[in-house]
């Protein structure tokens, strides 16, 4: 099964969405957790912790500061830039925002 | 709801308040006190339009303080709102032209002398995302709510880290909200790593009005959050004009 969480912020979108991959994990799923907001905070549902959920790398981050190099395959990209998290729940955080963008020229 | 109350607890003292809300989600209408029929689609749409270059412009003649006229909706108070959409089910390509011209309108407030003595008071959406793109440039302080809980206070990093990011940006001031515990008010300095400027309490006034799609000031102006709110813009007050910037969650 496929899903995704959406609804205003605060509703508790990131707890239900942690949950949920915890216990379908405890099912005996195989599970992918993927944070595509651009403010991670799905590690911390997860159980990962908060300073770890701060410390991950993004992906876009680290292909941009040169750390790391573009994977060729999705499952490349998910055994290099994912995080082990409870439960056997894989995470990948999608890109977070750490600066602001530069002006337009 | 913290933006709302503010301005209109800034008109009440004397302030011509402009409200700035870049918000694709509705919110801030309801908390001035508008109710739900305000939060429009698309407010701008007929300000801007695409040059032959492909790039977007206001039109000929507006201005911030045409755009202000033409386009504010006036709340409670006297506090005129000026909104850049609101996102309708065909999905923010549909009111693109709305948020270009905002967007820009915006840019030029900084700038616009009738404006200089004015207070404004933005909402930006959750999260950092609107900081990093800009979308506040008049704003001389930035007003990070926080509440006691570790994903609020990693998210307030992060905003602070972007505002702090961006050269001649405003300053930051954190606010504690929805506190509930003698302990709160220092578990968020001690999680965000930095002190509060003021706290709100949790206030079972404030869920009331939320449920209600109400005015807190309306609700119960009296209630402990209200009172709070109060307190905090007085001290922003007091530096005149008070532009200020809530950015909550």
């Amino acid at each position: 099964m496929k899903i995704a969480v959406a609804g205003k912020g605060g509703v508790g979108k990131t707890t239900v969405s942690g949950t949920v991959a915890r216990s379908l994990a405890r099912a005996g799923h195989d599970v992918l957790a993927l944070d595509a907001d651009a403010n991670p905070m799905l590690g911390v549902s997860l159980g990962v912790g908060p300073e770890e959920t701060d410390r991950l790398a993004a992906v876009r981050q680290a292909i941009d500061e040169g750390e790391m190099e573009h994977q060729r395959t999705i499952d490349e990209l998910i055994d290099g830039c994912g995080t082990d998290a409870p439960d056997g729940v894989r995470l990948v955080v999608v890109s977070r925002i750490d600066r602001a963008d530069p002006p337009c020229p | 709801m913290v933006a709302g109350t503010a301005a209109r607890l800034l008109a009440r003292r004397g302030h011509r308040v402009l409200c700035l809300d870049s918000d694709l989600m509705p919110g801030l209408a309801r908390s001035l006190g508008l109710g739900g029929g305000a939060d429009v689609a698309s407010p701008l749409g007929d300000a801007a339009e695409r040059g032959e270059d492909g790039r977007w412009r206001l039109k000929k003649g507006v201005g911030p303080v045409r755009a202000v006229r033409r386009y504010a909706a006036v709340a409670p108070d006297g506090v005129q709102l000026l909104q850049s959409g609101k996102l309708p089910p065909e999905g923010t390509a549909a009111i693109m032209s709305s948020l270009q011209a905002y967007y820009k309108v915006v840019h030029r407030l900084p700038r616009a002398r009738t404006f200089a003595d004015w207070a404004m008071v933005g909402d930006l959406p959750a999260g950092p995302r609107q900081a990093a793109s800009n979308w506040a440039p008049f704003a001389e302080t930035f007003l990070i709510l926080v509440e006691p809980t570790w994903q609020s206070a990693l998210t307030a990093r992060r905003v602070a880290r972007v505002v702090r990011s961006r050269e001649g940006s405003g300053t930051v001031s954190l606010v504690a909200n929805k506190v509930a515990e003698p302990t709160d008010v220092g578990r968020v300095e001690e999680l965000v790593g930095e002190a509060v400027v003021g706290a709100i309490p949790a206030d079972e006034r404030v869920r009331e009005a939320e449920r209600a799609g109400a005015a807190l000031l309306d609700h119960d102006p009296s209630s402990p959050a209200a009172r709070a709110i109060e307190r905090l813009v007085d001290e922003l007050a007091s530096g005149v004009p008070p532009r200020a910037i809530a950015s909550a969650k």
